[in-house]
Order: structure tokens, then C-alpha cells, then sequence
């Protein structure tokens, strides 16, 4: 049984690694030059707090020792559903029996004018990584399109290498999938007390500028990016433009093979396409119309993915959000539901004091959701509750006491 | 002892250090910790760790 997968990711790795345990023959395919490597460390690279030996993961070695043939820098440029075949940038043609498709996202580029401009960037790769540290050291303001996680990471990332930093966001608050109105208020504080200036509810219309760079930089023609302009009117200056405006599912080899696709490759709960024999997993799959973008969901749906694979039957019931962050020092959680809809039984528990926001959300007197902003005590005990959707109902406002003994519920 | 990595935020568990916090003295290898363990960064359970190669 043939079994290959495109994408060598979280999601491709992990299914890999899962088959090969099994003991089955896996090939791997990625347009990716580099094995694979975890995103979230990418910002770690940008300042030179880690180098790129150390953000790869696991050696070529260890994928030999498994058995799986990873093809880097392999683009597949063709999926046949019926024939059961991809084809490869170089002409090549691979069969296979059973397909995973892991091709993850892209980021979203914003259609605004100037996007072409030198000195604007996005962030997902290696050499992205790589480029932005490399023009950074010529620039002195940096100015980042989007305030999520990436956006934030990043402006920290600025920040070390000494440039000024502002944030624009189109939300009225920072970190909108993550956090609410208040946690958002307090994060900008934070984050402004450290030296980053926050715009929000800034649309950026486009990316002004012209000039030559300098010669270290190849002197390269065209325009070199001065600063955003907001649809409002208002100009913010920069010499780096980041754009960390979200990401698309990279969908079009599974939509030009007429697969299902809505915002993401649509799977069921066994993590199968509309075609038979192909799954998909990670960043690219939507599952009961979520695309969930965060690592946790690309593992649980590919070790799931993997098992189908082998012909186990193994239901995938979604996952729950969880993330985790420090920027300039300030810890974030936000697990679960957070944003929950009037009335349905949701109750939220709130307060904010001396630098901290802490919301727990309740459902039916079951904890379903935390927001913790400026601490990170209990985060681990907490998210295990959330897990297992604990009845913490009878503890009520307490459980907002700083000293709440949140090891003893487990 | 061997260090583990956690696949979601990088965190390194170390054994050496353990994690005081969570109740693991130091010396503790990973194998042994509890299986309701979790990254003490993050959250991410134990399953999502990988051994330091």
C-alpha cells in the first residue's frame, strides 16, 4: 500500500511519523527547501536569539530511520482522483493508494496598492525569516499590518533589534480570535508601557512610497516602501512593512481536482475528502466549517487521519483552541470558548486588577473557556478542566481568587 | 536523560530542572511524568512532546 502525502509540515510530519510506526512505506512531498521546522519559532530566527540549525526539528536521519522519504523542494502540481496520481513540477508522475493532503496555508495577501513596494514582507518561512532580518538591519521603523498573534510576535521580534514598532490593527482590539474587548484593553496598555504603539481600527488602504534602497541591498529598482496609508486619511510611517494579516488555506491543488473545498478542503470526522482514499489534515482541512490555524488541530488530525489511513476507524471530534503567547514578557492564554453567545447557558466570570485579566466561561456550570492575560499561574491546571469539562459551578466567584487551589479539582 | 520538546510552543522540558511549578522535582525524567502532565507553558499534554534528538 502506497501511501503518500503532500506537505511536510506539522500535519504531514505527524501523519508520517504515525504511518511509518505502523510500520507502513510513506513519501512525503514539499515544496518546502527545509525539513520540516516549527513556525511559531520563526520570530526567534528573526532576531538571532536561535540560529537555523537550531529551529529544524527532527535530522534527516531520523526520517530514514522511519522509512519515510521526505522530497524536498518537490512541488506537486497536479492532483488525478481517478488515475490515483500526482504529478510533480518536474514531470515526474507518483501513484498512490492512499493520499494525504497537508499543503497547509499561505499567508493572505491584502489586495492594497503597493504591496509590490520593497521592504514589505510577510512571514511564514525560513526565508522569509531570513530576508526580514536581513533588511532590518538598514531600517528603523517597522510597521505591522494586523494585530494577532503573528503581527505581536513580530513587533516584539522589532523591538530586540532596535527598531520602533507600531501595530496596526482593523479590529477594535488586539488579538481578536483570542481575546475580548477587555483583556484587548489591557494587552494595549501593556503592550504600549514597552514601547509599541498600537492603531486600532486602522484599515490599511495602501503601501506608500518610492525611493531606491541602499546598495546593500542590491540597489534593486522600483518602489521602496515609506509608510501604510489608512483608509481614514492618517499616514503611518515605516521602512518595514510586515503583513501578518491571517492566512488562506493553500487549497487550489485539491480545488482544481474538483475535491470539495469551502474555505478549506472540507473532511469528515474520519478526515476524508469528497474523493475516496484522500484525506486531508492541518492548516489546509475545514472540519464542520472550521479552519483552525493552530498547531494542536494539525496533530490531533493527522495522528486521526493516519489511523483512517491504515483502515482503523478513528473519529475526529474537532479540537479544542488553545494558545499561548509572551510578548515583551507579558503572558496570554486563551483556551476554549471565548467569545460565547448571549444567553445558551454561557456564563462569564471576570476580573481585572494590577496588570492581570483573568475570564472563565462557564456552560452549564461546566468550564469551557479562559482568557489569562498578564500571568500564567494555574494555565496548566486549568486547561486539563477545560479538557474534561469540569463542573466548577458550585465554586462560583471564587474560582476568580488569586489563590484558588486549581491543582486540587483534577 | 533526554530532553523533550513540546511540538506546540517550543517549550524544552528538561529533567534536570524538572518543573517546580507542576509539582516534578528536579532529576525527574520524562517518562516518568504523569500522564494528566501538561506543558507548563502552554497546556499542550504530554502526547504532543517529542524526545530532543
Amino acid at each position: 500500500m502506497r501511501f503518500v502525502i503532500i506537505g511536510n509540515g506539522v500535519a504531514g510530519v505527524t501523519a508520517a511519523r504515525a504511518l511509518a510506526e505502523a510500520g507502513a512505506e510513506v513519501e512525503a512531498y514539499t515544496q518546502e527547501a527545509h525539513h520540516y521546522y516549527p513556525r511559531p519559532r520563526l520570530h526567534e530566527l528573526l532576531t538571532g536569539e536561535i540560529e537555523l540549525e537550531e529551529i529544524h526539528f527532527y535530522s534527516p536521519v531520523w526520517y530514514e530511520e522511519r522509512g519515510i522519504a521526505v522530497h524536498l523542494g518537490t512541488e506537486v502540481v497536479r492532483l488525478d482522483t481517478m488515475a490515483k496520481r500526482i504529478a510533480l513540477a518536474d514531470g515526474r508522475e507518483i501513484l498512490y493508494d492512499r493520499l494525504l493532503l497537508a499543503t497547509g496555508s499561505r499567508p493572505f495577501i491584502p489586495s492594497i496598492e503597493g504591496m509590490n513596494k520593497e521592504g514589505v514582507f510577510t512571514l511564514r518561512t525560513i526565508e522569509d525569516a531570513l530576508a526580514i532580518r536581513r533588511w532590518a538591519k538598514e531600517a528603523k521603523r517597522a510597521v505591522v499590518v494586523g494585530g494577532g498573534l503573528l503581527g505581536l510576535e513580530a513587533a516584539r521580534a522589532f523591538m530586540v533589534l532596535g527598531l520602533r514598532v507600531a501595530v496596526l490593527e482593523q479590529g477594535a482590539y488586539l488579538l481578536p480570535r483570542q481575546l475580548d474587548a477587555e483583556g484587548g484593553a489591557l494587552l494595549k496598555e501593556l503592550i504600549g508601557a514597552m514601547g509599541i504603539e498600537v492603531v486600532l481600527e486602522a484599515s490599511s488602504q495602501a503601501i506608500l512610497g518610492n525611493g531606491t534602497p541602499p546598495p546593500t541591498l542590491g540597489g534593486i529598482e522600483g518602489g521602496l516602501a515609506s509608510g501604510v496609508l489608512l483608509q481614514d486619511g492618517r499616514r503611518i510611517e515605516g521602512d518595514l512593512i510586515l503583513v501578518s494579516a491571517g492566512v488562506r488555506c493553500d487549497v487550489r491543488l485539491a480545488q482544481e481536482a474538483g475535491l470539495e473545498v469551502n474555505r478549506g478542503v472540507v473532511v469528515d470526522e474520519h478526515l476524508r475528502t469528497s474523493a475516496e482514499d484522500i484525506y486531508a489534515a492541518g492548516d489546509v482541512a475545514e472540519f464542520q466549517g472550521r479552519v483552525y490555524g493552530i498547531i494542536p488541530a494539525a496533530i490531533e488530525q493527522a495522528r486521526a487521519a493516519a489511523r483512517n489511513m491504515l483502515g482503523e476507524e478513528a473519529a475526529y471530534q474537532g479540537t479544542i483552541p488553545s494558545n499561548t503567547l509572551q510578548v515583551v514578557g507579558i503572558d496570554c492564554t486563551s483556551i476554549g470558548v471565548v467569545h460565547p453567545p448571549e444567553g445558551e447557558g454561557y456564563q462569564e466570570l471576570r476580573k481585572s486588577e494590577a496588570g492581570v485579566y483573568k475570564k472563565l466561561v462557564l456552560k452549564d456550570g461546566r468550564l469551557v473557556g479562559v482568557i489569562l492575560l498578564g500571568d500564567k499561574k494555574d494555565v496548566a491546571p486549568i486547561s486539563q478542566l477545560i479538557r474534561k469539562g469540569a463542573d466548577v459551578s458550585r465554586y462560583a466567584e471564587r474560582l476568580l481568587d488569586e489563590d484558588f487551589d486549581w491543582k486540587g479539582l483534577l | 536523560m533526554d530532553k523533550w520538546e513540546c511540538l506546540v510552543c517550543g517549550y524544552v522540558y528538561d529533567p534536570a530542572v524538572g518543573d517546580p511549578d507542576g509539582d516534578i522535582p528536579p532529576g525527574t525524567p520524562f517518562e516518568d511524568l504523569p500522564d494528566d502532565w501538561v506543558c507548563p507553558n502552554c497546556g499542550a499534554e504530554k502526547d504532543m512532546f517529542e524526545k530532543l534528538e
